[in-house]
């Protein structure tokens, strides 16, 4: 066994006489096969020993052997493949790197490079992060956001002033990038020196930048003012990543001028939980299932010009109800009772009925117009209501 | 009771014995277990080498003797890992990764490719570079897109 191994140290020798030596692989060192019985560690020992005479050991041992072993502890050391390990190890080792790690790493070669930007790695950021956050509605921005900064899209375009055209021109966008993608994604060996705009990574970073403002919706807007306590509002939100919180600029609400607000913070913000405009009925669905002690929201809006927030509050008895369950028969009438207990008892605004067979908006100028109802079946959703619930009773 | 033993060959042919309930944590080894007649010195693993067989029998014999029932035994284990892996030089942890992958054991190889994770968490792109033998490959122009790109993360 010693001499085989002598013998193959010898004709290494010879051959690295004449080829330039660099270090190799273990893969690579396996398939040469110089010794087959010989286990793949101690194969790449000895190329260590050979290929380095000066590392070698000053410590003399009487079994030879031995210092080979000792010698494969320190030498293979430098000689670590990240890049030879099979695909799902290393897709497994990049997946538990936070995202500033991925950014580091993707400095570091090419291939690594292309990897840490991949999609799937940056799909469990994107949730875990903004998830509670971005919707649709945001979704939906970020294309037209990405569309509209291709410069074959936007040479005479202007996003915010030409809403029309924007949505034109931006499906046209879009069509291009999905067929931009479609190209890219046949060659994935090619080497791409840009991050695609329409990957995940590139929308993660805008997000974190703060460059990009998204829809979203904020609880107690404006500090939690008074006159807006626990409703939720449609704002368009960008990231400060200094404070770990947000700015969010309001649209104008009637002859209120638009407004901003800073240092929001992530428990105050949540993605819309229904497409519907702040401009537009929400279709209520559950009015006929609405019985006293469901947790409710529902669109309120001042005047028929202001926008609509969603308001919480709570399905009451009718007034000649005992209260006692089992004689309780509010949910066959067809009046249902609106209650928002953070008012004080008696006030205007803690008490509405709407009709539940032909409820559109209900209201006039003095009490504002309720609108459509969301009943709430998610713990989550009524516990950060309750989160928000004001230390005073609101007169 | 008696428990049956398994007896695994390493690459080296060194044996090593265990439970069998310790063995077939490794899917690969259950599936060998299963679906081959053994080889009468034991079941051969010709590509894992007897270093890193023992740890990884030391990693498996753990676990399947610890089952843990309570916050406060899941803790205990967990620092057991913690300890496992600081003994382990970084050579020995990538065998370790190749070994845990071959022999599909998922905690294993979940529990060292964090660890390399956090190897990396902490390090420069150069050290990066240095420590896995990595050759930067990136044209300067590359190189200043790809940190402009990412310097968000950083700021």
């Amino acid at each position: 066994m010693l001499l085989l191994l002598m013998i193959s140290c010898l004709s290494f020798i010879f051959l690295s006489k004449f080829l330039s030596f660099k270090p190799l692989h273990t893969w690579a060192i396996e398939k040469m096969s110089l010794c087959s019985s010989m286990s793949m560690l101690k194969t790449k020992t000895m190329l260590c020993v050979l290929g380095s005479s000066s590392n070698m050991p000053k410590k003399e041992k009487s079994n030879r052997f031995e210092v080979e072993v000792e010698l494969e502890e320190e030498e293979t050391t430098k000689e670590m493949w990240l890049l030879d390990l099979p695909d799902l190890v290393l897709e497994s080792i990049l997946e538990k790197l936070p995202p500033s790690g991925l950014c580091r790493m993707a400095g570091v070669c090419r291939s690594l490079r292309d990897r840490c930007r991949s999609n799937y790695l940056w799909e469990r950021h994107m949730k875990e992060k903004w998830g509670s956050v971005i919707g649709d509605a945001a979704y939906r921005e970020w294309q037209w956001h990405i569309a509209s900064s291709t410069s074959t899209c936007t040479s005479s375009f202007n996003g915010k002033k030409k809403k029309k055209a924007r949505f034109v021109r931006s499906l046209s966008c879009i069509l291009c990038f999905a067929w931009a993608g479609l190209t890219l994604d046949n060659d994935p060996k090619k080497n791409r020196p840009s991050l695609s705009d329409n990957s995940i990574m590139s929308w993660y970073a805008a997000l974190e930048s703060g460059n990009f403002w998204f829809p979203a919706q904020v609880y107690n807007r404006e500090n939690g003012h008074v006159g807006f306590m626990l409703s939720c509002y449609d704002a368009d939100v960008n990231y400060d990543s200094q404070t770990d919180s947000f700015h969010a600029r309001y649209p104008p609400h009637g002859r209120r001028p638009a407004v901003i607000e800073g240092g929001v913070q992530w428990n105050r913000l949540r993605k819309p939980p229904v497409d519907t405009s702040a401009h537009y009925l929400h279709i209520s669905n559950c009015l006929n299932e609405l019985r006293p002690g469901n947790h409710i929201e529902i669109q309120w809006r001042r005047n028929k010009e202001f926008p609509y927030g969603w308001w919480y509050g709570v399905i009451g008895h009718l007034e000649m109800c005992d209260k006692i369950d089992y004689h309780c028969q509010c949910h066959s009438s067809d009046t249902v009772v609106l209650e928002f207990n953070q008012y004080t008892p008696g006030s205007r605004w803690t008490r509405a009925t709407i009709n539940r067979k032909n409820h559109r908006e209900e209201g006039n100028e003095t009490e504002g117009f309720y609108g459509g109802i969301r009943k709430l079946d998610s713990n989550q959703e009524i516990t950060t209501w309750k989160r928000l619930w004001p230390a005073e009773v609101l007169a | 009771m008696s428990t049956k033993k398994i007896t695994l060959l390493s690459s080296d042919r060194e044996q090593f014995i265990v439970d069998e309930a310790v063995a077939i944590q490794s899917q690969t080894i259950k599936n060998l277990i299963e679906d081959t007649v053994p080889d009468e010195d034991g079941i051969p693993l010709p590509v894992v080498h007897s270093r890193i067989l023992a740890k990884v029998t030391e990693y498996l014999t753990k676990h399947a003797n610890y089952k843990p029932h309570n916050d406060a035994a899941k803790e205990e284990l967990k620092n057991w890992d913690v300890k496992f892996l600081g003994k382990l030089d970084n050579n020995t942890l990538f065998d370790l990764i190749l070994a845990a992958n071959y022999l599909d054991i998922k905690g294993l190889l979940d529990l060292t490719c964090q660890a390399v994770a956090d190897l990396m968490k902490g390090m420069s792109v150069e050290e990066v570079r240095k420590l896995f033998n990595i050759e930067n490959d990136f044209t300067p122009e590359e190189e200043e897109a790809v940190r402009k790109e990412n310097q968000w993360a950083f700021d």
